[in-house]
């Protein structure tokens, strides 16, 4: 991948993931070794920071658990800090591939859009979400995809890439509770443009989703309670861009 | 008729005059925020002249058809509803401070790290010979 002379970081978001972290490190610097890797532990209890460490990314310890939507954040904090233009964010459970983010940050490079996610459900092959979760993400995805006014099949996705718009305003403000799809109502409100393109995904081997199950009609429902809270929310003002 | 008699009276304004010493007191101590006693003082001064001139709560109920000590338990909620109301924009502002300041935290931490190896780096190399100052011409 050819990124001119853009740079691109890696932000993955670790809580107790030291027995895969190590394998996710290496499949990006094999095959996208062109972005660097940033991994922001998030008050793990086992040995994720030191693992990746050894493995060579760099690795931003957070004092204190902030969930997923914090330890994101931070890396977009320090992709906007060092000056990155282009941020993936990617699971420190060895489900998205190292493989595919070429495919993701094409519509970035091309000025077509200021995050682009990798969906399950553009193209039907590879793993997807079965039962009740299917019908979860369904719903939402008809939701967001009436709320931003243009066809969102994979709202959850947490396999995406920011170019320097968008990790401006994720920088400055991204949602705690439900971030992947609350993000989607907050970069539409700014009127930053959103895309996605087809993905794959393996079946995790380590760890359990953030999304259990059996607690599926639950998630989505605050879910839904949240992203309709938000369309209501003030878009944020950002002032003048100085970095 | 009148609803409140003297012993209410004398309740009320003890409970409004001590409320609002305590707050007072808390203040001085410097253990509560002004920022947060504002509610508080105003209910201590509600109860407090509540006590001192009952006939204004007495004419109020009668204008909304409420008996006084109705009006009087429906006022107590809405404090109480105001006061959690006020608390949960606190904890809100607070969390996201908290949030702010642990990202911020270890990013400087990381920061010092590269710093600290830039340092070792550095010290590592033999110190350049100091450039000779160009000869002065006259």
């Amino acid at each position: 991948m050819d990124l001119g002379d853009r740079r691109a970081l890696t932000i993955i978001p670790a809580y107790n993931e030291a027995d895969c972290i190590q394998r996710v490190i290496r499949d990006l610097r094999e095959r996208a070794p062109w972005t660097d890797v940033l991994v922001v532990n998030d008050g793990s209890r086992d040995a994720t920071a030191q693992r990746a460490r050894e493995a060579g990314a760099r690795v931003i310890d957070l004092p204190v658990n902030l969930g997923i939507g914090g330890a994101v954040q931070t890396g977009y904090r320090y992709a906007w800090q060092e000056g990155y233009d282009v941020a993936f964010q990617f699971d420190g459970d060895g489900q998205h591939r190292a493989s595919r983010l070429a495919d993701l940050v094409r519509p970035i490079l091309a000025g077509e859009a200021d995050l682009v996610i990798g969906s399950r459900f553009l193209e039907s092959r590879g793993l997807r979400a079965t039962g009740m979760r299917w019908v979860g993400i369904k719903i939402l995805s008809v939701v967001l995809s009436l709320s931003l006014r243009q066809r969102v099949t994979d709202p959850t996705s947490g396999f995406r890439a920011a170019g320097r718009r968008g990790i401006r305003l994720f920088a400055r403000e991204y949602p705690q509770d439900y971030p992947e799809p609350e993000s989607l109502v907050l970069l539409h409100k700014q009127g930053l443009r959103v895309c996605e393109v087809p993905a794959t995904m393996r079946r995790r081997r380590e760890g359990t989703s953030s999304i259990r199950p059996l607690h599926s009609a639950h998630y989505m429902s605050k879910v839904l309670l949240a992203v309709v809270m938000d369309l209501f929310k003030a878009p944020v003002h950002l002032g003048e861009e100085v970095a | 008729m009148y609803f409140f008699r003297w012993e209410h009276r004398v309740a009320l304004i003890l409970a409004g005059g001590v409320l609002l010493l305590t707050t007072l007191e808390l203040i001085r101590k410097r253990r509560l925020r002004e920022e947060y006693s504002v509610l508080w003082v105003l209910t201590a001064v509600g109860i407090l002249i509540s006590g001192i001139y009952p006939r204004v709560l007495e004419w109020v109920a009668m204008r909304i058809t409420l008996h006084p000590s109705v009006l009087m338990t429906f006022l107590c909620v809405l404090f109480l509803m105001a006061i959690l109301l006020h608390y949960s924009v606190v904890i809100s502002k607070h969390s996201e401070r908290e949030k702010g300041l642990a990202q911020e935290a270890a990013l400087l931490k990381d920061e010092i790290a590269r710093l600290r190896e830039e340092v070792k780096e550095v010290k590592k190399q033999p110190p350049e010979p100091k450039p000779r100052p160009p000869a002065l011409r006259t």
